[in-house]
């Protein structure tokens, strides 16, 4: 129980507490919209954002923001209008934002950040005002979907439906692209660019084998997701790995594990 | 009454046409059948039926209106392609049912009382609290079709709405569809690559393959020449008929 007593752990235990709710919820949309790649898409974007943010000296999390909420509502738009297919418009963008990255960070002057803290995550960095951020955010985000809940299910169902019964369908269509592109930003100093999307997809495909009903498959989400935050800390702490990677890797083994155990268990 | 009006309609999609000086008029009550081959534009005229798709040339009047006006009033309903509902949506059964009257100012208890009526209508009673994503097609169909109809429609659009469905669940949902229009006096459009269901339970049929070669009643369409222009080869149907009794209910149409 030392590593409770340390500010930066702390932080990241009460950051990555918010965060798993947060993007517990957003996984129930993410699973039902089948946008595992859209979020890989925005995820790998932020980095772009990130960069051009120490480049130009102002806030990276300011500036990677509004250039995950860009390419988000970019990847959105496009994979609404279905011209081209949405899978290469995202692998264009999402390369396309991460050399951008690259070539950004390579120009920065006195640059002393560590690349790898992007990509990975690093709870050390999360500082208070992360925190307050991040937990402003979340109670916004939730109360908006709280408040909305039955008309944005009712888009995930059938967006035609649902805009035959006077829903307006664009507006929770990109509110949710912007919820979830922000959301990713702050999740870079959890588990970085690269692993984001993982806290996105698979709380809920983890309760999706277990519950059916969205009540119960979002309080398992809820409840794995944090739990799996809160090991990854601590396993990352005791054996002086990775925090992100610790935590997404924990994220993926459980979540095999019960995907094999439930198939070996006969039915009936 | 006229309750649908397409003038003089043509739509492009990419510089494609998919259709080309389609017009057609249907009653209060009437069931019509749209029918053509793949890629006919069956599904793109009653997308812009209903609003999603902006005419190129002609207009559409739906319930006297354009069609995204008319949506406003809330008497119009939808049943989309079975395939474009997420197989795994957690929705139980009045979950689903609900869904139909999200803009209706109504307290929760009406709510629920109005859906477990038509849960019941559609023959679903007992399944009030089952997992729609464990229904057989069959099942799900009718509780779309419950869903469709607690917001009280005057027309429903149906999209391919056999597909998935058994031969019998079929039958008795096309019977079904029939009773609707005789118990609540709704028109019913409906889209379908079977045109077996021409023969027995609608009142028109429109023939359409980015133009439409035939609309009329159900005995002027099975010409020869109307199928083949239709569907552009020589066609041979086999068309279950219920008047039929020395041949076990099937038997090869004749063509004119």
């Amino acid at each position: 129980m030392e590593l409770l007593t340390i500010p930066f752990m702390q932080n990241a235990i009460i950051g990555g507490m918010i965060l798993a709710v947060l993007l517990s919820v957003l996984s129930l949309f993410i699973n039902l919209k089948n946008w595992s790649f859209i979020t890989v898409g925005i995820s790998h974007a932020t980095f772009g954002g990130l960069a051009i943010g120490f480049f130009l000296g102002l806030s990276p999390s300011l500036v990677g923001g509004i250039f995950a909420v860009a390419v988000g509502l970019l990847i959105g738009y496009i994979s609404k209008k279905g011209d081209i297919h949405e899978d290469i418009s995202i692998g264009i963008l999402f390369s396309m934002s991460m050399a951008l990255g690259v070539i950004f960070i390579t120009l920065t002057p006195n640059y002393n950040s560590d690349l790898f803290t992007f990509l990975f995550g690093n709870i050390l960095t999360m500082t208070r005002e992360d925190i307050y951020i991040l937990l402003i955010f979340s109670i916004l985000s939730i109360g908006f979907i709280w408040i909305n809940f039955q008309k944005i299910m009712y888009c995930c169902y059938n967006e035609e439906v649902a805009f035959v019964s006077g829903i307006h369908t664009g507006f929770y269509y990109y509110s949710i692209i912007t919820i979830i592109s922000i959301a990713t930003v702050l999740a870079v100093k959890l588990v970085g660019v690269i692993l984001a999307s993982a806290m996105m997809i698979l709380p809920v495909a983890f309760a999706n084998q277990i519950f059916w009903h969205y009540k119960k498959i979002l309080i398992t989400a809820i409840t794995f997701s944090i739990l799996m935050v809160l090991g990854g800390i601590y396993i990352s702490y005791e054996y002086n790995l990775p925090s992100g990677a610790t935590i997404v890797f924990l994220y993926s083994l459980i979540f095999s594990l019960l995907f094999f155990i439930k198939r070996l268990i006969p039915k009936g | 009454m006229k309750i649908l009006e397409v003038k003089d309609l043509t739509v492009k999609i990419e510089n494609n046409i998919i259709l080309e000086d389609v017009n057609l008029e249907v009653e209060e009550g009437e069931i019509v059948a749209v029918v053509g081959p793949n890629g006919g534009g069956k599904t793109t005229l009653i997308k812009t039926c209903l609003g999603f798709i902006k005419p190129t040339k002609g207009y559409i009047k739906l319930l006297g209106k354009p069609p995204r006006e008319a949506i406003k009033t809330g008497k119009v309903g939808y049943l989309p392609q079975k395939s474009s509902i997420p197989k795994n949506f957690p929705y139980s059964v009045l979950d689903v049912v609900l869904l139909g009257l999200i803009n209706k100012k109504l307290s929760k208890k009406e709510k629920i009382e109005i859906a477990l009526q038509y849960i019941e209508y559609v023959g679903m009673k007992g399944f009030e609290h089952a997992p729609y994503s464990k229904l057989s097609g069959g099942q799900q169909q009718r509780v779309s079709i419950a869903r469709v109809l607690v917001a009280d429609p005057k027309i429903i659009f149906l999209d391919e709405p056999s597909t998935g469905i058994d031969v019998v669940a079929q039958e008795s949902f096309y019977d079904f569809l029939q009773r609707l229009r005789k118990e609540k006096g709704l028109t019913i459009i409906m889209v379908s690559h079977d045109i077996g269901v021409v023969g027995t339970f609608v009142d028109k049929v429109a023939g359409l393959n980015r133009k439409l070669h035939y609309y009329g009643d159900t005995k002027g369409f099975f010409q020869k020449h109307i199928l083949e222009n239709l569907y552009g080869s020589e066609v041979k149907l086999l068309v279950h008929s219920p008047e039929c009794v020395t041949c076990e209910h099937f038997h090869i149409q004749d063509l004119h």
